[in-house]
């Protein structure tokens, strides 16, 4: 008993400083002067390290004994109202946690070998370690305000790291469309906060389970999905992540591997008891729209950190979809495997960009660093890269023995169950379901046939025989961790069933041997892997002008139209007010203070010539009356005896009459 | 015996000539001058009012003695006149106005 106490209570403030580690990895940052920035990146990595280490012992301990638990303390009372907020640490915690530490920790490690030059070096890590904050206290959060809270500060921070670059127009284009869009979405997010608050009377989440289902709970859960829509890039909110590609790649790696659009998902999971039937259907709807749109679109893309882009587009659209057929469990074995292997490959793109500048900066030559046809035969060249993307590249599209083949089958399976055996609407998302991982296939292999494989195309541009150095080791480091992190045994011992020790922690469904579903996948996957060697295998890419990849290329034109639909009449109305405000109220201004000088005029003249000339006027009389008086008195003898005389004369006349 | 009448109109007009003396002229001495007019009008007054009780000559005796007291206060009017006259070098009295605001 006393151990168990002892135990837990060290849980919870191993927890806390794991929290609160890169907090102070930020508030280091902000203080140290910039002369010291280098010292910077030591003390970042060394707190991000320890809180590694401490979110996973905590992780493992919790697994090991289920001691789930939370903390409260009364934030603010109100009348009788007393708010709390805390943390709790339930298994979809305990499966983040580690997540967002570990590949947070190798994003810090990778950035003091990419980022080492830097002006704003300072600033990158400060805004790393509050994001990665951030994305602690949302996870850790046990009421849905205090979620809110670092929901926000999450797009705050990215918003800040996609802006990385500011001087560069691209990027603070992007940042401010990805903080618009997702006020956007969190404009619904708070909606659904108010409905709750309204219909429910608490935003505790341990609470709400206990909250009967209710009429509002459709309309509330799908208000806080649009907060999902906007953080997770759902469509239709997605064309900000693919812009977002203007920051920093390992910016790029954390984001779409363990925090912001991470976030999406699990506060779906999160409140997967809350959705209603109808609600989830639309949950299902979208994420397959998001998962179709995004891997068509990544089919013909040519810009390396955009392909990846649009690739976690589409498995956060499968993961929603996961959550929309029931299966939240699903959804996070997904986002749990996604998050090694899309960091990996983003981390690996951010490698052969590395060099590519490298060069670029050797040569005096200037090319697009980022464009995949300046790209080829690197495998030779950068040898460490080519393993660890192959590998990161596999468990995305999904191969046997690795880590994203066994999460995409647990979503398959629960799609397929959730589908039934009769035919209706969901076998249309059911077959959705089986494109994508086909689709994520050939835009993976696409990738890799052509940057690793084929002849060296870089030579070809800048004319002469060119030697690429591979990178630093502290890069290399964090690719290779997470290329292991990529296969199977992450998930589960045996390579061809899901339901493995992580699942356990997530569900506690029986295991029911292999199913067709995952035989189907397995092999339906190594179809598309010889359907992409023999399509995109030795085929080169030119910008080709034809309608579809045009199409494709724009995703689906869906900037254009919301520049036709919302900007041009936004920017119409501007206009129209802007004529109004000129023409009527600036007229109205003017006139009321044309009458009001006018006013103004009238006072003052009455004010100058009555009330002025009043006080003028008695102070006049009586001047003139003491000169009339004074003039008696003139200093002159011969006037004063006139004078005398004078009123003698008068008394004696009026005496004698 | 001339009518008293005719002597009071004289002493009349002698008055009022010293009264204008006084109030006109501008220089001090002049109306000194003017003062001595009014006084020999009155003691010409004295004088006729006597005829109506000529036995005990009152008013002869009553107009000597202002003849005296006059001379006296000619004399120390022209002394301060002259004081006057040292201090402002002048004797008009307008020009004399240092009391004045």
């Amino acid at each position: 008993m006393v151990t168990e106490i002892i135990n837990s209570n060290w849980t919870v403030s191993c927890t806390i400083a794991a929290l609160c580690l890169p907090l102070i990895s930020f508030i280091l940052a902000c203080i140290i002067p910039n002369r010291y920035s280098w010292v910077v990146t030591i003390t970042s990595l060394l707190l991000l390290f320890v809180s590694m280490i401490m979110a996973c012992s905590v992780s493992l301990t919790i697994l090991n004994n289920h001691e789930y638990w939370s903390i409260a303390t009364t934030w603010f009372s109100l009348s009788k109202v007393h708010f709390t907020v805390g943390f709790h640490v339930d298994s979809l915690t305990v499966l983040m946690l580690p997540v967002v530490t570990i590949v947070s920790f190798l994003v810090h490690l990778y950035s003091t070998g990419y980022m080492a030059g830097d002006k704003n070096v300072k600033q990158y890590f400060a805004m790393l370690g509050f994001f990665t904050f951030s994305m602690l206290g949302l996870i850790l959060a046990d009421n849905l305000l205090l979620l809110f809270v670092f929901w926000e500060l999450v797009g705050f921070s990215s918003y800040m790291l996609i802006g990385h670059w500011y001087d560069k127009p691209a990027a603070g284009a992007a940042s401010k469309k990805a903080f618009i869009f997702n006020r956007i979405g969190d404009a619904g997010f708070l909606i659904g906060l108010m409905i709750i608050w309204a219909n429910a009377g608490s935003f505790n989440l341990e609470s709400l389970h206990h909250v009967e289902i209710y009429s509002w709970q459709t309309a509330a859960t799908l208000c806080l999905f649009c907060g999902v829509i906007g953080k997770s890039a759902q469509f239709p909110l997605l064309t900000w992540l693919p812009d977002a590609m203007e920051g920093p790649t390992p910016v790029s790696a954390l984001i779409h591997a363990a925090t912001m659009v991470a976030a999406g998902v699990y506060l779906l999971a999160k409140l997967f008891f809350l959705f209603t039937p109808e609600a989830l259907q639309v949950v299902a709807i979208i994420g397959t729209i998001t998962a179709l749109i995004a891997s068509l679109s990544a089919l013909v893309q040519t810009d390396i950190k955009k392909i990846l882009a649009y690739s976690t587009l589409s498995q956060l659209g499968f993961m929603v979809l996961a959550v929309g057929t029931g299966s939240p469990q699903a959804a996070m074995l997904h986002l749990f495997t996604h998050a090694f292997f899309k960091a990996g490959l983003f981390l690996g793109a951010g490698a052969i960009i590395h060099s590519l500048h490298q060069l670029e900066h050797h040569t005096h030559q200037h090319f697009d660093v980022q464009d995949i046809r300046t790209m080829g035969g690197l495998r030779k060249e950068l040898p460490v890269t080519f393993i660890t993307f192959l590998i990161c590249g596999a468990a995305l599209s999904g191969l046997p023995f690795f880590s994203g083949f066994l999460s995409k089958d647990a979503i398959l399976n629960s799609v397929t169950a959730w589908a039934g055996t009769s035919l209706s609407w969901k076998w249309f998302i059911v077959i959705s379901a089986f494109a994508i991982p086909f689709l994520t296939m050939l835009y993976t292999f696409r990738l890799i046939w052509y940057v690793f494989f084929g002849e060296n195309r870089t030579k070809a541009i800048i004319g002469q025989a060119v030697k690429f150095g591979e990178v630093p080791f502290v890069m290399r480091m964090p690719l290779i961790i997470l290329s292991v992190c990529s296969l199977w045994f992450i998930v589960s011992p045996n390579p061809s069933e899901f339901h493995g020790w992580l699942y356990h922690t997530l569900s506690v469904t029986p295991e029911d041997g292999i199913s067709l579903t995952t035989v189907i996948s397995a092999g339906w996957v190594l179809l598309a892997l010889v359907v992409s060697y023999f399509y995109f295998r030795n085929r080169s890419i030119e910008s080709s002008t034809s309608a579809l990849s045009q199409l494709l290329y724009n995703s689906f034109y869906l900037d254009k139209i919301y520049e036709v639909i919302i900007t041009v009449p936004v920017n119409k109305l501007t206009a129209l007010t802007e004529k109004i405000d000129i023409r009527w109220v600036d007229g109205f201004i003017h006139a009321t203070v044309l009458v009001n000088v006018t006013l103004a005029h009238v006072i003052s003249w009455f004010d100058k010539y009555i009330v002025d000339g009043g006080v003028n006027g008695m102070a006049r009389v009586a001047g003139s009356v003491g000169s009339v008086t004074r003039s008696f008195q003139g200093g002159k003898i011969q006037l004063y005896i006139f004078w005398a005389v004078l009123g003698i004369i008068i008394f004696l006349i009026s005496m004698l009459i | 015996m001339q009518p008293i009448h005719h002597i009071l109109f004289l002493s009349a007009l002698l008055f009022s000539t010293g009264l204008v003396v006084v109030i006109m002229k501008r220089n001090a001495i002049v109306v000194l001058l003017g003062i001595e007019l009014m006084l020999n009008a009155s003691n010409l007054n004295l004088i006729a009012f006597n005829q109506l009780n000529p036995a005990l000559f009152k008013g002869q005796f009553f107009a000597l003695f202002v003849i005296i007291v006059a001379v006296s206060e000619a004399a120390v009017g022209l002394a301060i006149i002259l004081r006057v006259y040292q201090h402002y070098q002048t004797s008009v009295p307008d020009d004399i106005s240092e009391l004045k605001d």
